[in-house]
């Protein structure tokens, strides 16, 4: 497809072209879209307008495990909810995109700023130890990409892939050759229901059988699912790096943020991840060599600058753009007065 | 195949107690897939959270074990992603139309092709008998010291809020209907959802004085009658089937 396509349109195109068999949604502003493009699809794909956010993302678990490639769309205040099925996912091992288009919280917070609030929440929002793969894309072409991307890293690391996007990003209409776009697709890996006698359970369980009191089999599985989890990310270390040969500051930035301070790589170098989880941490390292000062910027009050600082044990500075507007001119001046 | 065939028996004995209402209906279910002739790859069940909601990881069939009031919602997802699938869900009272009672209500409104069976024992049981939606006016419970204030939630009259229903009121001492109803609600082409009244001895029972689940059952024959042909909605102390195909009434 060529021509104006929006945001949210863009990750629906990308979930179409992955092999998306159900969709289930709640509407919620500014995600929405998402399901109106695939709602004019549902005669080639189950879609389900669910009747709350709980409700889709586990329509969307049981159709992964019977044997679809499944997706539900949410943002923040949908985000908190669909927690309990992130969970559920990361247990019984099930392939599923999970897309929040993030907007200024807590709780209702301001519909419908865009923000970048919940990148903490994506990475650890359900209880419990896991550790997701989370993709943000900085572009509508990018929408479109990594949305098969994180359906690719799904279907290889049998979890639920968060693919982060905010209101600014998903509303902005981009001119754009999504056929250019080449990715390689992963078939599905988990085999259906219906094969006869196979239990899946969000008990801590082997084989089917629950090891709920088994701290020695917890610490087994554990470590398989971290290590599994390590190694499928290797698949899907996304990120680039502008180095500008005479700056002694690295700013980081993703999403929305890396693309309004795109100018500013006349004057700085400029690292932008793509995949935020888990830490690029060796791409971390080798960007910051050679710059004396890392600032963060980011829609937030500092929570992937927190990631950053642990990765590099030095001070990193932040630049925080709060309560849903970003200009160019803020963040210019707030990194003269840094 | 036999009803043996559809049950993991190295997985006995069970989490339930001595004396529980579960197992029977557990195993009258195996009994109906075994004269449906069902075969395994055909059948999925699903479960949440509770005493009952352990049903599902006994069953040798595919099976999935759910959060707490989610089993619906992912047997719908299951059902619209594979329709040759038979998905029932296996689950209680306080995950169906507690925690769950959101997705129950829309689900049967949607009509899609699954059969739930509630079983109802008016109790949170797993959890040490707490007050349920389900739970009998003036019953005391561990949230309820002073007894529930509450009328308990009128279930038929939520499955049978649509044009289009199946509602079924069974009981785990009336196992011959118990059986004849799962079969006609797995027959029926949209969502069926049946009651079992049940009891729960350890955590409810003693409390009220019963000495045992023997005692339970037996209220229940007592307090429960068949009504085989329903006009319009059963009574309280009714068991049958209400069910309605014809949209436009």
């Amino acid at each position: 497809m060529k021509g104006l396509v929006m945001g949210n349109e863009a990750i629906a195109l990308g979930a179409l072209k992955a092999g998306l068999g159900f969709f289930a949604a709640y509407p919620i502003t500014p995600a929405s879209e998402i399901m109106h493009f695939l709602a004019a699809h549902e005669r080639e794909i189950a879609f389900v307008h669910a009747e709350d956010e709980i409700a889709s993302i586990h329509m969307a678990i049981g159709a992964s495990l019977a044997g679809r490639k499944a997706m539900t769309s949410t943002s923040g205040p949908g985000m908190s909810l669909k927690q309990e099925g992130i969970g559920l996912g990361h247990m019984l091992e099930v392939p599923l995109v999970v897309v929040n288009v993030m907007r200024v919280g807590p709780s209702t917070g301001m519909p419908t700023l865009p923000s970048q609030g919940d990148v903490l929440q994506a990475a650890h929002g359900s209880h419990g130890d896991y550790r997701p793969i989370v993709l943000y894309p900085g572009s509508v072409v990018e929408c479109y990409r990594y949305t098969i991307e994180a359906f690719n890293a799904a279907e290889e690391s049998l979890s639920p892939v968060v693919l982060l996007s905010d209101g600014f990003l998903s509303h902005l209409s981009e001119t754009v050759d999504l056929d250019a776009v080449e990715v390689p697709l992963k078939a599905r890996t988990l085999a259906p229901l219906g094969q006869g006698r196979r239990h899946f359970t969000g008990l801590l369980a082997k084989e089917g059988i629950p090891k709920t009191k088994d701290t020695a089999y917890y610490r087994e599985w554990y470590a398989h699912v971290k290590e599994k989890m390590r190694r499928t990310a290797q698949n899907y270390r996304f990120s680039d790096l502008h180095r500008h040969p005479k700056s002694d500051t690295l700013l980081i930035a993703y999403g929305i943020t890396s693309r309004v301070i795109l100018p500013l790589r006349k004057e700085y170098s400029i690292f932008r991840p793509v995949t935020l989880f888990p830490v690029l941490e060796e791409e971390l390292r080798a960007a910051a060599e050679g710059h004396n000062r890392v600032v963060v910027i980011e829609m937030n009050d500092g929570q992937y600058r927190g990631e950053v600082q642990r990765v590099l044990r030095r001070e990193v500075l932040g630049v925080s753009i709060l309560g849903g507007e970003i200009q160019l001119a803020e963040v210019r001046e707030r990194l003269y007065d840094l | 195949m036999t009803y043996k065939d559809y049950i993991k028996w190295d997985r006995l004995p069970t989490t339930w107690c001595a004396g529980c209402a579960i197992g029977m209906i557990f195993k009258n279910l195996a009994f109906v897939w075994e004269k449906m002739n069902l075969p395994r790859e055909e059948l999925v069940v699903v479960s949440g959270i509770g005493c009952s909601g352990r049903a599902a990881g006994y069953y040798d069939v595919d099976s999935v074990h759910v959060t707490h009031g989610r089993a619906i919602p992912v047997a719908e997802g299951i059902k619209r992603a594979n329709e040759r699938l038979k998905v029932v869900v296996f689950s209680g009272d306080g995950d169906l139309v507690g925690i769950g009672g959101n997705h129950f209500i829309h689900s049967s409104r949607r009509d899609v092709d699954i059969t739930v069976i509630c079983i109802n024992n008016g109790i949170y049981g797993m959890t040490g008998g707490q007050m349920a939606p389900t739970t009998a006016t003036g019953q005391k419970t561990l949230t309820s010291p002073h007894g529930t204030a509450f009328a308990p939630l009128n279930i038929q009259a939520l499955a049978t809020a649509n044009p289009r229903h199946f509602y079924a009121r069974a009981s785990v001492y009336q196992l011959n209907q118990f059986q004849s109803i799962v079969r006609e609600a797995m027959a029926w082409p949209g969502f069926a959802f049946i009651e079992v009244i049940a009891f729960c001895i350890e955590n409810v029972g003693r409390r009220l004085g019963f000495k045992n689940g023997h005692e339970m059952l037996f209220k229940i024959k007592q307090d429960y009658k068949m009504n085989l042909k329903p006009e319009g909605l059963l009574q309280p102390n009714e068991l049958g089937v209400v069910k309605h195909d014809n949209p436009a009434r």
